[in-house]
């Protein structure tokens, strides 16, 4: 993961780089995409529709995000300084792009060790209070695995390209990504800080063959939800309504003048006959 | 025909005294500017929106950098607040970090001297956003707690609150309103956004015994001092 974060840092892209995003407000007609480059040993120039959308893009970087126009992209990969023309590394044809939509597009390998584009929406639906989002998704070429936090399986049977994710309280957890059913440890053990209203997506990556399996972690902060009150006292000391003895006094002084009242219409009426 | 005259209008002085002096004596249930209203964000402005809806998708890419998504750049963590004082009301009070409920309410520490503040929030001190300090206004068996006589803040007071590093922010009073619960604006006073201010909440209004809890928030906002 460290690695990662330094890569990130220092890969030459066109466009803004950066593992923390924030979920902006949505503008109409477009959304946001963020790339992951999860295919080991290969720096790659990435085009959509033909036109260069990232270059010198490195292995365990992860850009964005960058807003795109709606609409349905080709994407090619293509090793760096190669492209567009002729037969790219990787290609996708016709990734939709619906408007308000935040994606992730990651380039990994299959599971046979393949390389592929897959294009995943990441949730951004509100997170309640005191809550995080884990994400988990399978790009690396390696069997099923179970991912572990603290030991437990919390996402068991995970095949590559799948994504698996939960709403859980957040906090630092110690993950590890483990071959499905065993407790043979693949990936980690990785100290996560789940932070409170961020969905994190980790990524597995790499291959098992070529022993370079890895992690790849993305967050995207401010879903967090405000608490839903704030209940404090049980007492009963402020009650602020009128005080039982001025209630009873007013109850006499209500009582008291419809009884004197009704008196001097009497009179009133007696002295008018 | 004179005498029940004079009664009915004693008797009636005595129906309006009461309500009317306890009325005019007890403190005012809002002061200062309305706690929603501080801290708003201005509106998104479009300027950022990129391609508009008749751009060819067909065409160029159109990266356009995400438009505020650093908006607020990463600032170092502060220390959490330890200590709030509140000279006008006699308030000096220890500070403990607290999260949610099983239901999704704030949390607040279970002894009702102590105050909570809202670790998923800003801090107190924070560049931007609602730092949130909350405690009870009593508890059965317990009596009054710190904040118990917040309702009596008007806007021009002082609020003084410490960190665990010893760092003082100062803030004064802007607002306070007295809020029926069902109707808190929770995700204005809990904002992470918008100009940096404190908050202060405690319950208030009428008490409702078979709920064994206050109709009402008593909210008070303030903004940092220089």
């Amino acid at each position: 993961m460290r690695s990662i974060l330094v890569l990130a840092a220092t890969a030459a892209l066109t466009v803004g780089v950066g593992l923390s995003t924030t979920a902006p407000a949505q503008a109409a007609g477009t959304a946001d995409v963020s790339v992951l480059h999860a295919v080991p040993g290969l720096t790659v120039d990435v085009y959509a529709n033909g036109k260069a959308l990232l270059t010198n893009f490195k292995p365990g970087t992860l850009t964005g995000p960058v807003k795109l126009a709606a609409g349905t992209y080709d994407l090619t990969v293509f090793a760096a300084g190669k492209g567009p023309a002729g037969t790219p590394a990787i290609e996708a044809k016709g990734v939709a792009v619906p408007a308000g939509a935040n994606l992730t597009v990651v380039a990994h390998l299959d599971a046979a060790g393949k390389p592929v584009l897959t294009a995943y929406a990441n949730d951004i639906s509100r997170i309640k209070p005191g809550q995080t989002r884990l994400t988990v998704r399978h790009d690396a070429a390696a069997p099923a695995v179970d991912i572990r936090a603290g030991g437990t399986p919390v996402f068991k049977g995970l095949v590559n390209p799948k994504e698996a994710k939960a709403d859980l309280p957040a906090g630092m957890v110690k993950a590890d990504v483990t071959l499905a059913g065993t407790s043979t440890v693949a990936i980690g053990p990785a100290d996560l800080n789940l932070a409170e209203g961020t969905n994190t997506i980790v990524y597995a990556w790499g291959s098992a063959t070529a022993k370079n399996l890895a992690l790849a972690v993305q967050t995207i902060t401010n879903l967090h939800s405000a608490p839903s009150g704030v209940p404090s006292g049980t007492g009963g000391l402020v009650n602020d309504s009128l005080p039982l003895p001025l209630q009873a006094l007013t109850l006499v002084g209500i009582g008291g003048a419809l009884v004197a009242g009704r008196r001097v219409v009497g009179a009133y009426a007696r002295a008018g006959r | 025909m004179r005498r029940p005259l004079v009664a009915f209008v004693a008797f009636l002085l005595l129906a309006v005294a009461g309500p009317s002096a306890w009325w005019l004596t007890r403190p005012s249930a809002s002061s200062g500017v309305p706690v929603a209203s501080v801290g708003a964000s201005p509106p998104p402005s479009a300027s950022a929106s990129g391609p508009g809806p008749g751009a060819a998708p067909a065409a160029a890419p159109a990266v356009v950098p995400a438009a505020g998504a650093p908006s607020h750049p990463p600032q170092p963590a502060l220390a959490p607040p330890q200590r709030v004082q509140v000279p006008a009301i006699g308030v000096d009070a220890r500070v403990e970090a607290v999260g949610v409920q099983a239901d999704g309410s704030m949390a607040l520490p279970e002894p009702v001297g102590v105050v909570g503040w809202y670790r998923f929030g800003p801090a107190p001190g924070s560049a931007a956003g609602a730092a949130v300090l909350a405690g009870h206004v009593d508890g059965r068996g317990q009596g009054a707690g710190a904040l118990f006589r917040l309702r009596e803040v008007v806007a021009g007071n002082t609020v003084v609150v410490t960190s665990s590093a010893g760092v003082r922010v100062t803030y004064r009073v802007v607002g306070k309103e007295t809020i029926v619960k069902k109707r808190l604006p929770t995700e204005r006073l809990f904002a992470r956004d918008g100009v940096p201010r404190l908050v202060l909440i405690t319950c208030g209004g009428p008490f409702l015994p078979e709920l064994s809890s206050y109709r009402d928030n008593v909210v008070v906002v303030a903004e940092p001092v220089g």
